[in-house]
């Protein structure tokens, strides 16, 4: 979803944080491809460039994970996109193809932002699980099989991002 | 066998799978099913590439295959604005007619 | 020592195979698997896990901070831009009302909420080659 541009100064407080986010971000990747090792005349220009061109293209949202909340998020994540790759490999090998499809329709739980497109994206890599729309709180989810558990499922990945972006899930 | 040898053997092998995929694109039978193979077209190319980069003792390759990673997907949100929405609509009416 | 070395070779070598495993699963996948959104769904698990493997196994063979990061921000490209590209793939497809597997089970609510959105509607076409 596009929303409307707004100006942002990168000399208002919020502006600031984001573009130093953004500046920091785009000089370790700098380090990275040039394995730590100088070029930095041409690459401090080309990161500051990078910076002003991406604050214009996307200004700075609001968002923030809370370090402890990482570290519980990526063993799981790393755990469940592995459970999923297994879980796949099985259906597109077994020369039956064993795959029970369905649509679905999930009210989002997690409040409106960026936890919900992020949530959107995370359950691509888990078992079984495909975004196909997101719809303001309403999640259109394609399944590999429709005879998991996929509704305690979503809940207990939802959950784990509430706990990552530090929000509360609303309740039912 | 050498480990150059394995790194060529397992990159052939990455090709292999390019190839089946590639049977998709010509089976179709939407333009997203084609996108699809593209993309793991793209992403068994980072692994070739990285493959190549050790077994070939050219480790510029690796940045290649970096740069690779994030074509990949922009390709990919690049095909979905642009080619989507007005190629298949197209597809639709010439499939009905 | 010796025996540590060994076991860590085997080791990455588990690791490579299992990841060109992945990789023919992603292409079987999208040959196999009746529609789009099942061979997405299958594309974007396994060949993140696939990759990863492959990149893994070259972290822990060379052991160095110029291999390690550059592995790792390739890792991170893959895991950040395979879900998001699947996404919007797969949004384009619903949206434009890209025939599903005959076999699929629908949700009316979904069905209903869909009919709210913009986008160009077709009904089923007809089945899929396979």
């Amino acid at each position: 979803m596009r929303r409307g541009k707004r100006e942002i100064s990168i000399f208002s407080g919020k502006g600031l944080y984001g573009a130093l986010v953004r500046l920091v971000a785009f000089s370790l990747l700098w380090a990275v491809l040039t394995q730590g090792g100088g070029g930095w005349i041409i690459g401090v220009p080309a990161v500051v460039l990078a910076t002003f061109l991406s604050l214009g293209l996307h200004a700075p949202i609001s968002w923030r994970w809370r370090p402890m909340g990482v570290l519980r998020f990526i063993p799981y994540f790393l755990w469940q996109s592995l459970r999923g790759g297994i879980d796949v490999s099985r259906r597109a090998l077994h020369p039956k193809l064993p795959i029970d499809p369905a649509v679905v329709h999930h009210t989002l739980l997690l409040p409106p932002g960026p936890s919900q497109v992020f949530f959107a994206n995370t359950i691509n890599l888990l078992p079984g699980t495909l975004s196909a729309d997101l719809h303001e709180g309403h999640l259109t989810i394609h399944m590999l099989d429709a005879g998991l558990e996929y509704v305690m499922e979503l809940k207990r990945v939802e959950e784990r991002v509430a706990d990552l972006f530090g929000v509360e899930l609303k309740r039912r | 066998m050498t480990m150059s040898e394995f790194y060529f053997g397992y990159a052939l092998f990455l090709l292999l799978t390019v190839a089946i995929s590639l049977i998709r694109v010509l089976r179709g039978p939407t333009s997203g099913d084609r996108m699809l193979s593209a993309q793991l077209f793209g992403t068994s190319g980072v692994g070739i590439l990285l493959l190549l980069g050790r077994g070939m003792e050219m480790p510029a390759l690796w940045d290649v295959a970096l740069v690779f990673a994030l074509l990949a997907a922009v390709a990919a949100v690049a095909f979905v604005q642009r080619v989507w929405k007005s190629g298949e609509q197209k597809e639709a009416k010439s499939d009905a007619s | 020592m010796a025996g540590e070395t060994v076991i860590l070779e085997v080791f990455i070598f588990v690791l490579m195979i299992l990841g060109a495993l992945f990789m023919l699963v992603a292409a079987l996948g999208i040959l196999r698997m009746p529609d789009v959104f099942t061979r997405m769904s299958c594309n974007a698990k396994s060949v993140t896990i696939g990759l990863g493997f492959l990149l893994f196994a070259f972290m822990l063979h060379f052991r160095e901070l110029g291999v390690g990061s550059r592995a790792l921000a390739t890792i991170a490209f893959i895991a950040l831009t395979i879900p998001v590209a699947s996404h919007r793939i797969g949004r384009s497809a619903y949206l434009s009302g890209v025939s599903l597997w005959e076999g699929t089970i629908r949700d009316e609510l979904g069905e209903a909420l869909k009919g709210t959105r913009e986008g160009p509607h077709k009904e089923d076409a007809g089945d899929e080659k396979r």
